[in-house]
């Protein structure tokens, strides 16, 4: 898996909800999981013409409590039907297992990060170490990178994988 | 370094010593899934190719979202979930009539003691804090701890809460779960765990305690307990047959936060639409019409709330524009309920009773709203929705406001009608 991403700066608020802001409630409702599906609505309420706009290893950079509300996770199967990283200054507990679940690349949480770059900046992101170049402001940080444990549920595609590994070992 | 209680609970449950923001993989000693889940674990199990639990005699299922099957659709559901229960040998099945509500009836029949670990699908799990065990909901995450026993937890941090003082009249827990939620907010609470301890939790019984266990979840928790104490034991005595043990955390654990919280200021609470930590006092709402109101959920479907209920309405009617719903959490609950002569008050006031169970609560498919309806009720949230009826405003309040407010046909302030005093 490639844990580097060199893409362009989407930058997003506080308190996206995951339903409505970030995917429409409607395919939660209809259980779907087709990240491929799933990746035509991403930001629908806030953007609708996001899908066609963002490029596989841009990043989202979010604010706080990024994925508030009922923890579905449709939304987190859109980011990754766009292959995009994700940065946020807070992500709340059910929608950070469900980014991990979903397969997504992220940092959580990077405290100021909303302030450090604009939509279009180009960025380079090491998820793996932690680390932050925002290359057209020319600015760097270091975040706490997820467990490797985490990662490594991340690197197998997500949870079902991650799953249909460990009952592999346990056979 | 100290622990705080679930770093106590968790060090047990893998038998080595973790601490907050470890990642662990700790087997639990109960799983609890709902009825409404039951099919949907089964076909994710069936599609990892899955035949058989980790260990069915830990899982247990109960019927309480949708007790009493009220469409053929609805009976087949039933059908269904008891041929999964049989095909798996899961042994602690409790269908309907025989158990009541899953996140109380456990705690009822000792099932549940201080510094137990359990996991769960449903979110309201945290209830079993009210005997000081750390209960976490994983929602759809539950089949893999079904199938391989375990899943992976970020050890929690703890805000720790100390209440101090008692109630004045006319105000109950629900007021402070509701206020407390509003206060701490979702900023400090996401991802901890919230401990309850302190001299004012001598004066709150385990209703209550279920009470307070069962909000902080709604912004960000992980879970709630209870420090148990000498109300727990006394009242776990006759319900466990083995020793207990209390469990406490460390004067020198470490807390994300430590609240300190004064009982003695805590009026009359409503939660106004559509989230339930958007808490005013009723003041502020007093006066708006309903027509739905409801009683019970596993906030408040007690013994203790249905008797603060009950004292409201005793010698009163249900407005005519109100329908009212009782909703006994347990069978337990209902049984005393009846005994002690509450039913017959419910009755006289003109007030539906219902199947023990989640009640119109789980998604309004009994006693539920129309469109543009309003409700009064005490239940766990008021998106909109959750009752059915597309459109219509949900407040959530105590008992005794739900009560009074049906009687008056609009939101009341349960100080403004004479209330009798409780003969416990």
């Amino acid at each position: 898996m490639n844990w580097r991403f060199r893409g362009r700066c989407w930058l997003f608020g506080d308190n996206l909800g995951i339903d409505g802001d970030i995917m429409p409630l409607r395919f939660a409702l209809a259980r779907e999981t087709d990240p491929m599906v799933l990746r035509d609505h991403l930001m629908a309420g806030i953007d609708p013409e996001f899908p066609s706009k963002v490029a596989p290893g841009d990043i989202i950079v979010a604010g706080r409590r990024f994925g508030q509300g009922n923890p579905h996770i449709q939304g987190f199967l859109g980011i990754r039907g766009h292959s995009l990283g994700l940065l946020a200054e807070s992500i709340p507990r059910g929608s950070f297992r469900n980014a991990i679940n979903a397969g997504v690349p992220f940092l959580a949480p990077c405290e100021g990060i909303t302030k450090l770059c604009q939509t279009g900046d180009e960025l380079d992101v090491d998820f793996e170490n932690g680390l932050f170049r925002n290359v057209t402001q020319n600015i760097e940080r270091r975040y706490t990178p997820l467990e490797p444990e985490l990662r490594a549920i991340i690197a197998l595609g997500g949870w079902k994988e991650h799953v249909q590994k460990r009952l592999a070992s346990a056979a | 370094m100290g622990q705080t209680i679930s770093e106590k609970v968790l060090s047990r449950v893998v038998g080595r010593p973790v601490h907050a923001g470890e990642i662990v993989h700790p087997v639990p000693e109960l799983v609890t899934v709902h009825d409404w889940y039951v099919v949907n674990f089964d076909r994710a199990l069936k599609e990892f190719g899955v035949t058989r639990l980790f260990d069915p005699d830990r899982v247990l299922i109960s019927t309480d979202h949708e007790p009493v099957a009220v469409s053929p659709q609805s009976a087949e559901r039933q059908k269904k979930v008891r041929e999964i229960v049989a095909r798996y040998g899961i042994t602690q099945f409790y269908d309907v009539g025989r158990g009541g509500l899953g996140h109380l009836f456990p705690v009822e029949m000792g099932m549940i003691r201080p510094g137990m670990f359990v996991e769960a699908y449903d979110t309201h799990v945290t209830n079993f804090g009210a005997v000081g065990a750390l209960a976490i909901p994983l929602v759809v995450e539950i089949s893999e701890v079904l199938a391989l026993g375990s899943v992976w937890l970020r050890v929690p941090e703890t805000v720790r809460v100390n209440l101090h003082g008692s109630l004045p009249s006319g105000s109950s827990v629900r007021d402070v779960a509701q206020k407390l939620i509003a206060d701490l907010g979702d900023e400090l609470i996401d991802y901890s765990v919230v401990e309850f301890g302190g001299p004012g939790l001598a004066g709150i019984d385990i209703a209550g305690r279920h009470t307070l266990c069962n909000t902080p979840l709604e912004i960000g928790a992980k879970s709630a307990l209870v420090e148990p104490d000498a109300v727990t034991l006394s009242y776990l005595a006759s319900r466990v047959k083995d020793d207990i043990g209390l469990i406490a955390s460390d004067t020198d654990a470490q807390f994300r936060a430590v609240i300190d919280y004064d009982l003695a200021t805590i009026g009359p609470q409503v939660a106004i639409p559509p989230t339930p930590d958007r808490v005013r006092p009723v003041a502020e709402v007093v006066g708006t019409p309903i027509q739905h109101a409801f009683i019970g959920s596993c906030a408040s479907g007690n013994l203790p709330d249905l008797a603060d209920a009950a004292r409201m309405l005793s010698g009163r009617t249900v407005h005519p524009n109100v329908r009212l719903y009782v909703t006994p959490a347990t069978q337990e609950v209902a049984r005393e309920a009846a005994r002690t002569g509450l039913m017959e008050i419910f009755l006289a006031a003109g007030a539906t009773i219902t199947q023990a169970g989640c009640g119109p609560c789980a998604g309004g498919r009994i006693g539920g709203m129309a469109d543009g309806e309003t409700s009064i009720n005490t239940g766990t949230r008021n998106d909109v929705g959750r009752l059915g009826g597309a459109t219509g405003d949900i407040y959530l309040a105590s008992p005794l406001t739900v009560a009074a407010s049906a009687v008056s046909g609009a939101i009341t302030d349960p100080r403004t009608l004479i209330i009798p005093e409780s003969k416990a």
